[in-house]
């Protein structure tokens, strides 16, 4: 599905189309789900979680425009923060709870690598200029929601420092972006 | 030297950075939002990164969701009742298994039941439900007489899937089903209820699922509600 078609689904889905939306969960429910799976790792909360993502994508249609995103990243990012937000909750109600099980290996496989377009080669070329402990804090920021807490623990530095490598890190990361 | 110190973009490019990856102290992020409300290129900033961070899910291989969860969504949002005969899939709270229509019936009974009708109080003594399949396919009569301690289903028409039973059970609120036992191949079943179960019966559910002879190995419902019904006083 292109940008353009993502655009015209979301914009009618903002006018109450249902067909609109129909389509639009038929094009990307399962990047969407598969991202859900990713960051929980179990499929009864996935598919809540998708659930809500979904009804929250009929709701906000209308504000698409408001941050500028593309129509991809918008649609990503409501699933990533959603699984995020229940991943805390459940972190939350089960303290000690050690997820580093649930982070499958960062680094993607032939195939995956074959696949990938310009862009994701892009990113994962700047997070490889990073030091490797510092591009895995990126990581699991964006895919596991870790707090500065939980970073500061795994890597085993005081909380302040954890901040300053990740801002550093985040400046080093954007400026190879932008190059 | 006077005036405000030169604009460090850095520095918002740092915060709309850890905005994005969701470090922000609940303060900070409410901060940065009132921000990007009023600063279009702020709002740039965070975009910029929403659009590199998304790259992260790339390489997550994509997986098709169950083929019930766009109904269930649906009925979230168009209040349309899920797919019938739909296997349970864990318990998800009374609306999902009987629909709209009957979700706003039951809450109109649950109010007339705790008020209006019974100016007594207390629980009726004789309650009383239909349990039946949308299509008419599957139909039991079922009367509770709480004096008694005993519920008696009777059916009318319709028969389990062969080689699977029909099993009963009482879903009060949002309490997960509590199987009544299995149902005798045919004619009508006697079931004792407690005094536990009996004060849940009024504005329950019954609701009848198909399942491997000799009943759910799991203790909860396994195989498709064929049929449903509401108790209400007599």
């Amino acid at each position: 599905m292109t940008h353009d078609d993502l655009e015209q689904l979301i914009a009618r889905t903002a006018m109450g189309e249902r067909s609109a939306f129909g389509d639009l969960y038929a094009g990307t429910s399962a990047k969407l789900f598969g991202i859900c799976l990713r960051v929980l790792d179990d499929r009864a909360e996935a598919e809540e979680v998708a659930q809500e993502v979904y009804v929250k994508i009929w709701r906000h249609a209308d504000r698409y425009r408001v941050n500028g995103l593309s129509p991809m990243t918008w649609l990503i990012t409501i699933a990533r923060n959603t699984a995020i937000d229940r991943l805390r909750r459940r972190r939350e109600a089960q303290p000690g709870l050690d997820v580093a099980e649930t982070l499958a290996d960062p680094a993607p496989g032939p195939e995956a690598m074959a696949v990938q377009g310009g862009e994701r080669a892009h990113l994962a070329a700047c997070l490889g200029e990073l030091n490797a402990n510092r591009a895995e804090a990126v990581r699991r920021a964006y895919l596991l929601g870790e707090t500065y807490a939980d970073l500061a623990a795994r890597f085993d530095v005081p909380l302040n420092t954890m901040r300053t490598w990740l801002r550093r890190s985040l400046l080093q990361l954007k400026e190879c972006l932008t190059r | 030297m006077t005036g405000q110190p030169p604009y460090d973009e850095d520095a918002d490019r740092v915060l709309a950075g850890e905005y994005a990856l969701g470090l922000l102290s609940p303060e900070d992020a409410a901060l940065f939002e009132a921000r990007m409300q009023r600063l279009p290129h702020v709002r740039a900033l965070y975009a910029a990164w929403a659009e590199d961070l998304a790259r992260l899910t790339d390489d997550i291989p994509e997986a098709a969701p169950p083929a019930e969860l766009k109904p269930r969504i649906d009925a979230d949002l168009f209040g349309a009742a899920p797919t019938p005969r739909r296997p349970f899939a864990g318990w998800r709270g009374f609306g999902w298994l009987v629909g709209g229509a009957v979700a706003a019936a039951l809450a109109l009974l649950l109010a007339v039941n705790t008020g209006l009708l019974d100016p007594q109080g207390g629980a009726p003594e004789q309650a009383a439900a239909t349990i039946a399949a949308e299509d008419g396919s599957l139909v039991l009569l079922a009367r509770y007489d709480a004096a008694a301690g005993r519920l008696l289903v009777e059916r009318q028409t319709g028969t389990a899937p062969a080689g699977r039973v029909l099993e009963l059970w009482l879903i009060a609120g949002d309490n997960a089903p509590v199987s009544l036992g299995v149902l005798p191949p045919e004619g009508a079943a006697q079931v004792p209820i407690g005094a536990d179960l009996g004060a849940q019966m009024p504005g329950g559910l019954l609701a009848v699922s198909e399942e491997p002879p000799g009943g759910s190995p799991t203790g909860a419902p396994t195989g498709a509600v064929l049929a449903s019904g509401v108790i209400s006083p007599v």
